[in-house]
């Protein structure tokens, strides 16, 4: 199951954050991503460990803390999309999928004529999108 | 890097030493006691040795030298695995001493992120970490697993005091007092025994200690016993420069001195001691044993022969069911002993060797499934490889394998593991691998909340040391390990390590982690008493709009709790609560501009400027030349700073914002200022210039400073208010000074909640200006908040009484204008300027008391046209000059009547202007304005509109085709009368009134249309007789209803009517000049239904519509009418019938016309009708038009009769016109003439006279030339058509 799911802008402060858990753990979900953050400047600063391909955008699994495992997907852009998930077995290929889909709807979100560059995420058509993503994650994860 | 100085390398030499056990007798004890000490600490001092320099053979006979060494000293009840609980109290107390010398720099500022990066380690790191390290490492010594923590050599002490000191040393050494690793065979009971006897030299001379060591030499040997006498110092008072025990008393008090009563000789005695003890008995001794033991290793386990058979044995034991730990092996057993010489050889630097046996023992250990011990070897040969710098990656697996091995073993192998995962760390660290090193000590953490802690703190540092730095990582941990230091009450610690986690998060957007800190550091301070700092802290979190709601109200409540706390009136200089805009900051102050209200305050200075040009006297017309000075009008102290006058408020409206979901209530808001008098005195200005600075913060606190305030130079608004969750308000403060002097607007301050103080400084922020009149160049934000207060002068107040909002369109109002003085100067020269004069006028003195609407209407009750006199119609006034003796006392108010007429339907700002000078002479101002500002709303009520077009039966009449329609939703309207404004037109309806307009009601949505007549007024004869000029307004009026005002009708051409009849004929363009031709309109009605919209004006009102410029004028400007007899008997037995017509000529125009009347006898064809037209259509070509003349010439020479057969074939009859076949007459500008017209009808029938053309030119004057080029100056008309019946008479 999906835990959490964020966009992190260029410069490293949350646009969107949006938990799918019932409880209150909007704290530890911001430290997680926060921390992941640490991961994936590494991983952008040294891009020998991070594959072959220059141009991926999928950065693969940053690292696993103990009950989560955080997912990372950077644009071209330098925007961030950060997934925290509590399933132990996930195929990179559904984590890639998810993600192709994410930016979408990010590009979606973003341009929008209302929205200000830099600035948090507010529109309610995006939270829609995400959370139809993230349900469509699980089963086909599950299934 | 040799590795025997890195720190891991230090740590090794100093814990992994032989450990020699002590037994000694109480009064040892007590000798050593009357320094302070006891007397294992008596000698630890001068047990590590810097250059020993001690031979040493390995065990293949390879010579070495010893340089470092160290010997461990314990006693013998000590060595045992110390107690679990006992270790953790004193691990707790380790901490807390390090968190309270941290005490002091908890309020100390942190270094920024920058500054940690470029610091070093051991900068970063508190230093306890070292010593905490270690003890918990000392936690885990003595174990029987491993064989360096075994004792080598036992020093066996008696006082020469003690009874019988030979046997003592037997009782000494008894084996109930022996340690349990001795008595349960974990280590060879065979030890060796060194004998040492102490003399105290206050006791007595050391005659008897030497005897007593003599005994001991023939007893024991003479290498193995020893003779130490100490306490050579008599007074006890021997200063120690850096006294070689403090290092090991760590509870000493400062006052105790440490070793008084030893000396230098003393001091040497026990080097000499030490000394002997480590290079002529300790390591002989282990070098003997490695020796020994190695041959037996070889003897039985090395070989290939050996090997096989082991590991057969071992195979053959596996199914003994044993313990988790394996088998328990004796001091005798061949694994014990390779242990042992591993761990000795490694005590000794030959790490060679140690390896080999270290590899050896593992397999066996591994294959016996004695976990902790296999741990245990790993663990050695992860620092023997680190010792010999070689294959780092083996070292690292050995120690990973150790610590996962011992993690195995179950609840005890946590210790183990600890101290094995912190000589992993640091490996890791001394290989600058410290990200690696981070995740080992988040491993090693543990549950334990406290140990945990200190472990994720020092992984946090890993973090912070690595390269790249992983900042929020660092954080991060610190969080959680400040966490962790709050389960175990350390708040200490917790605040530190939270606090330094700010500096990560400063300046980012993570407001949820920032919040969470600085609200747990707020609490904990506030736990400490520290509130101050707490608050401070919690001021962080209070703008948190990004939480829940109940989050913010907790987030709320501590903080106001812990502002109770401090017991006093809490003042923040940057309270986020509310949220202050600075760009919404608004200053309205009045120096010669004033306001009538607040939304005149927000009109565009230019607007007003405009406005004002007309009424204000300039400046450079005030002065003679540009040699006077400027200030002979306004003598400005400062010009850079703005003025205001004593008294009158200055007002500043700032906008507060919620940024919570709840509501916060806000009490005492008001200004900050500080005012300077100034005494009246000018010259001595600066010298006495007192300075009342009431912001001080002494002033601030005190309450009563508002009771009071009539003490201080100013006066301060005061506001209270409650913010709605996420509202914004904007907040009115005014600031009325008392004293002339300079005012500086400082900030804005407000109480929250009743208990916290919020100041807001302006300058700080930007600061718009918007009332910045005349002076063009840019201020700076505090000079724009800087006033100079100047005496008082007086201001009038002025407002229109009951000016409605929202009228209908047309309505007419009476308005009263009221003045009010408040001062007790007079003020005169008063004018006044309205920027729509459209919808409002100013009225006349007499209008005051006169009754609307009755006032309006018509003295007489004749119908008699009234003349609007020609200067009546100047252009309206621009700016109204009151009468010069109106002079308004002071506190009188002045009523002058004004009226509004909602002309057309939209919305309409009125500004206002009104000017006065003040009868003072020394004043400081000449003059003041008043500005006012009125927003009416019009809603649109009837649509009139009017067609005029020619009567084509009568001369100078024309038929005007009224449509109204109502527009209105609500409203019904009564149509009263309807008026005509023009030269010498007159209104009149096409019938009575009675018959078609019995009750012209308008319902809404209603539209009605009527038909009226206007013509020529008659009196055109008598104005003209009368010489009077062409160019006068005649009145005409019709009444349209027979209902209400019982039939009485209003006079057009009174005042307010006329006045805005006039305004309404500018607004539409043309000028005032008359035209004959055009004529306007004036509709009167009244609403029927008192059933009124809220805000719409009910009193009783005229409604007034006015159509301008409605034009008379046909195409063109000569008409004419054949008069004559329609039906004719004739007997035309007798003869043709000869027919006398008469043409009536008018010509309208202000020129002569030329007029030319052809008569024709044949009725034309399509075609030359066609021509015609278009002849008529572009009637601008001039002259005599071709075609016209080709039919002359056609109709000549049909004169002959041919023509007859097709008139014959149309019903008529034919006629001939006789007499003059073209006339060709003068005709004088607006003059009629008589043409007669004669036909000859031969038979009876009905004929269509319309057989003839007139074609006119105008004569036009010179000097007139192309003036009214917009009409034509000739053209050709068609004859009307005029039936004439002849018939037989009999």
């Amino acid at each position: 199951m999906i835990v959490c799911v964020a966009v992190v802008g260029h410069q490293n402060n949350p646009l969107y954050i949006q938990s799918f858990t019932e409880a209150d753990d909007a704290l530890k979900l911001h430290h997680i991503v926060h921390c992941s953050l640490d991961v994936i400047d590494e991983r952008v600063n040294n891009p020998k460990k991070s594959g072959p391909l220059l141009n991926e955008t999928f950065l693969g699994l940053l690292y696993p803390t103990e009950n989560y495992k955080v997912y990372g997907y950077l644009t071209n852009t330098k925007v961030k999309f950060i997934l925290v998930t509590t399933d132990l077995d996930v195929k990179d290929a559904d984590v890639r999928n998810f993600f192709r889909r994410f930016h979408a709807a990010y590009g979606d979100a973003v341009s929008n004529p209302f929205h200000v560059p830099g600035k948090k995420i507010t529109s309610r058509t995006f939270a829609e999108s995400v959370s139809t993503i993230v349900k469509a994650f699980g089963l086909s994860s599950a299934g | 890097m040799d590795p025997a100085r890195t720190p891991l390398g230090r740590m090794l030499l100093d814990e992994i030493t032989p450990v020699v056990m002590v037994l000694r007798t109480p009064l040892v004890e007590e000798a050593c006691g009357k320094n302070g000490l006891s007397f294992v600490e008596m000698l630890s001092p001068f047990c590590s040795f810097s250059n020993i320099d001690v031979p040493v053979r390995t065990a293949s006979d390879q010579p070495y030298r010893l340089q470092k060494f160290k010997l461990r000293l314990f006693y013998s009840s000590d060595i045992r695995q110390p107690d679990v609980q006992v270790a953790n109290e004193r691990l707790k107390d380790v901490i807390t001493q390090a968190g309270e010398k941290d005490l002091s720099n908890l309020s100390s500022e942190l270094p920024q992120v920058d500054e940690l990066l470029s610091s070093s380690e051991s900068d970063i790191m508190p230093s306890w970490f070292q010593f905490f390290n270690k003890e918990l490492i000392r936690t885990m010594s003595f174990s029987d697993h491993e064989a360096f923590d075994h004792p080598v050599a036992c020093l066996l002490v008696v006082s020469s005091k003690d009874e019988q000191p030979i046997n003592r040393f037997v009782d000494l050494f008894n084996s109930d007092q022996l340690p349990s690793l001795l008595n349960d065979g974990a280590m060879d009971p065979k030890i060796l025994k060194l004998y040492l006897i102490v003399h105290d030299n206050q006791d007595g001379a050391p005659e008897k200690a030497k005897k007593f060591h003599n005994e001991m030499r023939s007893t024991f040997g003479s290498n193995s016993s020893q003779l130490l006498c100490i306490n050579s110092s008599q007074g006890g008072l021997v200063e120690h420069l850096q006294n070689p025990w403090a290092p090991f008393k760590t509870d000493a008090s400062p006052t105790q001195r440490l070793g008084g009563f030893l000396n230098i000789d003393d001091f040497n005695e026990i080097k000499k001691l030490t000394q002997d003890l480590a290079s002529k008995h300790v390591i002989p001794y282990m070098e003997e044993k490695v020796r020994v033991l190695n041959q037996q290793v070889s003897a039985t386990r090395k070989g290939f022969k050996n090997q096989i058979k082991n590991l057969w044995w071992r195979k053959g034991k596996e199914d003994t069911p044993d313990a988790s730990n394996g088998p328990v092996y004796t001091f005798s057993s061949i694994e014990s002993q390779i242990r042992v010489l591993g761990d000795y050889a490694f005590m000794l630097r030959d790490y060679e060797l140690a390896l080999s046996n270290y590899r050896l023992i593992s397999t066996d250990y591994k294959l016996d499934k004695a976990w902790k011990r296999y741990a245990g070897v790993q663990e050695m040969m992860g620092l023997t490889f680190f010792m010999l710098d070689q294959s780092r990656k083996e070292a690292e697996y050995c120690m990973e394998n150790a610590f996962n091995t011992y993690l195995k073993t179950g609840p005890t192998g946590q210790q183990n593991a600890t101290r094995s995962g912190l000589w992993w760390v640091e490996m890791l660290k001394t290989r600058d691998q410290f990200k690696e090193a981070a995740g080992v000590y988040f491993r090693i953490s543990g549950e334990e909340p406290l140990h945990s802690a200190v472990m994720l703190e020092q992984a946090s540092y890993c973090y912070l040391l690595s390269k790249p730095p992983m900042l929020r990582k660092f954080g991060f941990h610190l969080i959680l390990s400040g966490n962790q230091y709050k389960k175990s009450d350390q708040i200490k610690h917790a605040i530190r390590t939270y606090r330094r986690s700010i500096s990560v998060l400063k300046g980012t957007t993570w407001s949820y982690i920032q919040d969470h800190v600085h609200f747990h550091i707020g609490q904990w301070y506030s736990f400490l008493g520290l509130y101050d700092s707490a608050v401070s802290h919690l001021l962080e979190v209070l703008s948190c709009g990004h939480q829940s709601k109940t989050t913010q109200e907790f987030f709320l409540k501590i903080f106001l709790q812990t502002v109770q706390k401090t017991g006093k009136a809490c003042q923040v200089m940057r309270l986020p609560l509310p949220v202050i805009n600075s760009s919404s900051l608004k200053v309205v102050f009045e120096d010669h501009r004033t306001y009538a209200s607040p939304a005149a305050t927000g009109v565009r200075e230019s607007l007003w400027q405009s406005l004002e040009e007309e009424i204000v006297p300039s400046l450079p017309a005030a002065r003679a030349n540009w040699l006077e000075v400027q200030s002979n009008f306004t003598s400005k102290p400062n010009k850079n700073s703005n003025m205001c006058i004593v008294g009158e408020a200055i007002k500043v409206a700032i906008e507060f914002q919620n940024p919570l979901q709840i509501s916060i209530p806000l009490s005492d808001v008001s200004l900050m200022c500080e005012l300077c008098a100034r005494s009246d005195d000018a010259d001595s200005e600066a010298n006495s210039l007192t300075a009342e600075l009431q912001n001080d913060e002494a002033t601030m606190l005190t309450t009563d400073r508002f009771l009071n305030s009539d003490m201080s130079s100013f006066a301060l608004s005061n506001v209270e208010l409650t913010l709605e969750g996420g509202g914004r308000k904007m907040v009115q403060l005014t600031v009325t000074p008392r004293v002339e002097g300079t005012l500086k607007i400082v900030g804005v301050k407000w109480k929250f909640s009743s208990s916290v103080v919020g100041f807001h400084n302006f300058v700080t922020g930007s600061v718009k200006k918007i009332q910045k009149g005349g002076k063009k160049n840019k201020q700076s934000p505090a000079d724009s908040l800087k006033f100079d207060v100047v005496k008082t002068v007086p201001r009038l107040e002025g407002f229109i009484q009951s000016l409605p909002e929202k009228v209908y369109a047309g309505e007419l109002q009476q308005l009263t204008l009221e003045l009010n003085n408040k001062s007790h100067l007079s003020v005169k020269n008063l004018k006044m300027k309205i920027s729509h004069p459209r919808y409002l006028n100013i009225g006349n003195q007499r209008n005051l008391n006169m009754d609307y609407p009755a006032c309006l209407e018509k003295k007489t009750n004749s119908a008699e046209k009234t003349i609007l006199e020609p200067h009546t119609i100047n252009a309206p006034r621009n700016v109204f000059l009151f009468p010069e003796d109106t002079v308004v006392q002071g506190d009188t108010s002045f009523l002058w009547p004004l009226w509004l007429h909602a002309a057309a339907p939209g919305k309409v700002s009125l500004y206002i202007i009104l000017y006065y000078e003040i009868e003072n002479p020394e004043s400081f101002m000449k003059y003041r304005t008043l500005r006012m500002l009125y927003n009416l709303e019009i809603f649109p009520s009837l649509d009139v509109s009017f067609q005029i077009s020619a009567c084509p039966s009568t001369l100078e009449e024309f038929l005007v085709r009224m449509d109204i329609a109502n527009k209105t939703s609500t409203r019904n309207f009564q149509i009263h009368q309807l008026s005509s404004i023009g030269y010498q037109w007159e209104i009149s309806l096409l019938q009575p009134t009675d018959s078609i307009y019995a009750s012209p009601t308008l319902m809404s949505g209603q539209a009605f249309s009527c038909y009226l007549i206007l013509k020529k007024s008659k009196r055109l004869d008598r104005a003209e007789a009368n010489g009077s000029p062409v160019c006068s307004l005649t009145v005409s009026d019709i009444q349209l209803s027979t209902e209400g005002a019982g039939g009485k009708m209003y006079d057009s051409s009174l005042s307010p009517v006329k006045d805005f009849h006039n305004v309404e004929r500018l607004q539409h363009g043309k000028s005032l000049e008359g035209d004959s031709n055009m004529v306007d309109f004036v509709l009167i009605y009244w609403p029927l239904d008192s059933e009124t919209d809220p805000g719409v004006s009910d009193r009783p009102s005229l409604f007034s519509h006015h159509e301008c410029h409605c034009s008379v004028a046909s195409t063109s400007p000569i008409s004419w009418v054949v008069e004559g007899p329609r039906l004719i008997h004739h007997d035309f037995s007798t003869s043709f019938c000869e027919v006398t017509l008469k043409m009536a000529l008018y010509n309208s125009a202000d020129a002569a016309a030329s007029v030319r009347i052809n008569t024709l006898d044949l009725s034309r064809n399509g075609d030359a009708q066609s021509r015609d037209e278009s002849t008529l259509a572009s009637g601008k070509q001039a002259g005599w038009y071709n075609v016209s003349l080709d039919s002359e010439i056609k109709v000549t020479s049909d004169v002959s009769g041919i023509q007859m057969k097709p008139l014959s074939s149309d019903s008529a009859s034919p006629f001939v016109w006789t007499g003059s076949s073209s006339t060709k007459v003068r005709l004088p500008p607006l003059s009629t003439l008589g043409i007669p017209l004669q036909i000859c009808v031969f038979s009876p029938g009905t004929y269509d006279l319309s057989n003839y053309i007139l074609q006119w030119s105008l004569v036009l004057p010179d000097d007139q030339g192309n003036h009214g080029e917009t009409r034509p100056s000739s053209g050709t008309c068609q004859g009307y058509s005029y039936f004439l019946t002849v018939l037989q008479s009999t």
